[in-house]
């Protein structure tokens, strides 16, 4: 009886470990956000987060999954770091409790609530983007997903980009509008290994 | 006229002095000419983030102060003798009122850092607070040390990278320049009282300390501009005209401030402290 249950449980192995969601820690040389906004209606200004961190489960079998995204907000660049003869550059200003007032709030996180498939495939996460202490609700669209292993470390790794729009001030950034533009367009490059 | 209302000069200048003019000729005989400084820095803040204090952060909790200093001053002014005790609880009050200002961002540093910038804001407040409410039984150079503390704190924070902070600064600035104006036209001293002087330097002093812990406001610059009160009392001839005076206040008043823009400008990137 007991070499029977052992069998049915080595044989139920396999399944139940597709079915299981599985955790990703994501690649911070491979993961940032970046952004786009309008400055003065004659340009897009871009910029990026180059620091960031988080983790991501999926469970094709379920098709459920999590997200969750912490970027450090005091690593923005819009290469423009260095102020020369004026009194500052766009980053240190972008610092500042005029937009992201990193002093008082060192991250912004976005946490999944709901992620959509497409077959195997996310194509969609709806969430909550905290900035400034405010949380909001964005849905990120996703392009790209793919799963498999890294072709050099042979690790085990998924990779998307993800894309969505909101307004700054709705969590409380005014500054400049409308000059510097309300809308927001966020993507984010997204690498995971498998943990 | 949004884009009227949208540009930083109304926002932060031409409102805040309009407001502070109207509000201190039309108070001013019922000795609520002190009311100009909130009605100014009211004006601005309604143009420029609104009143909205969710989340809230350092700079809402300014403007919380803001609109409550001068209610507490009113009630001084009506039922409290002034006095060098009075004085020193209110600076005692305003740095403690620094200290819940930036507790949020203070809690986030190493401690040393900690101690460090909190000592350093609890003082530039405390003692830009007391330094201005000595000047409460002279109204003009009370005036003109909020008109220097205003567009000090103001100037220097767009020098040391928040534009938001220099608005608001800048708005204080305008509303005691009306006040000012206010007494150069009418030729005689308008007493403004606690209601003023609190709230020209408790305001001045928080965005001051602000620019210095959320923008890049050097420590040194920030210890300047606590100095514009002092300069208001330099002895000038008694029988000298007030508008002349408050010329003269005013100049030497700015002398400090124009040493902190200068260290502001002149500092590579600034620092904190």
């Amino acid at each position: 009886m007991s070499k029977l249950a052992v069998a049915i449980v080595a044989a139920a192995l396999p399944f139940g470990a597709l079915a299981a969601p599985e955790s990703y820690t994501m690649d911070p040389y491979h993961t940032y956000p970046n952004f786009e906004v309008d400055h003065l209606g004659y340009s897009k200004m871009r910029g990026r987060f180059d620091k960031s961190a988080g983790k991501f489960t999926i469970d094709t079998a379920a098709k459920t999954g999590s997200l969750d995204l912490t970027v450090q907000t005091a690593s923005i660049s819009t290469g423009d770091n260095d102020k020369g003869t004026r009194p500052r550059a766009r980053d240190e200003h972008l610092r500042t409790a005029d937009f992201f007032n990193v002093a008082e709030f060192p991250t912004m996180t976005y946490k999944a609530t709901t992620v959509r498939f497409s077959g195997d495939n996310v194509t969609s996460v709806e969430g909550n983007l905290t900035l400034l202490g405010v949380t909001k609700p964005l849905t990120l669209s996703v392009e790209g997903w793919k799963c498999g292993p890294h072709p050099v470390s042979k690790r085990a790794m998924c990779g998307a980009n993800a894309q969505g729009t909101f307004k700054r001030s709705d969590f409380g950034m005014k500054f400049g509008v409308p000059g510097v533009g309300d809308e927001i367009k966020l993507w984010v490059e997204v690498e995971g290994f498998k943990d | 006229m949004d884009a009227l209302l949208n540009h930083p000069a109304i926002q932060a200048a031409a409102a805040p002095f309009l407001a502070g003019l109207i509000t201190a000729g039309l108070l001013y005989r019922a000795r609520m000419g002190g009311l100009a400084v909130v009605a100014g820095f009211a004006a601005a803040v309604a143009l420029i983030s609104g009143f909205n204090f969710s989340p809230l952060t350092a700079t809402r909790k300014i403007v919380l102060l803001g609109l409550l200093a001068p209610a507490m001053g009113l009630a001084l002014d009506w039922f409290a003798k002034p006095s060098r005790l009075l004085n020193t609880a209110l600076a005692l009050l305003a740095a403690a009122a620094s200290i819940w200002v930036f507790w949020s961002v203070l809690v986030q540093k190493e401690l040393a850092d900690a101690l460090r910038l909190g000592a350093i804001v609890a003082a530039s407040t405390g003692i830009t607070v007391a330094l201005t409410l000595s000047l409460t039984a002279r109204p003009v150079r009370l005036a003109a040390a909020g008109l220097c503390l205003g567009l000090g704190a103001g100037i220097a924070a767009v020098l040391a990278a928040s534009a938001l902070y220099g608005q608001y600064g800048i708005a204080v600035g305008a509303a005691c320049g009306a006040v000012l104006l206010l007494q150069m036209v009418l030729g005689r001293a308008v007493p403004t009282g606690i209601t003023f002087a609190l709230s020209a330097s408790l305001l001045a002093g928080l965005f001051g300390a602000a620019a210095m812990l959320l923008a890049s406001l050097h420590w040194t610059a920030l210890a300047l501009l606590c100095l514009a009160p002092l300069a208001a009392r330099l002895p000038l001839p008694k029988k000298m005209p007030v508008w002349l005076e408050a010329i003269v206040v005013a100049l030497f008043c700015m002398l400090p401030a124009m040493a902190a823009f200068y260290l502001t400008w002149t500092s590579a990137h600034g620092s904190q402290g």
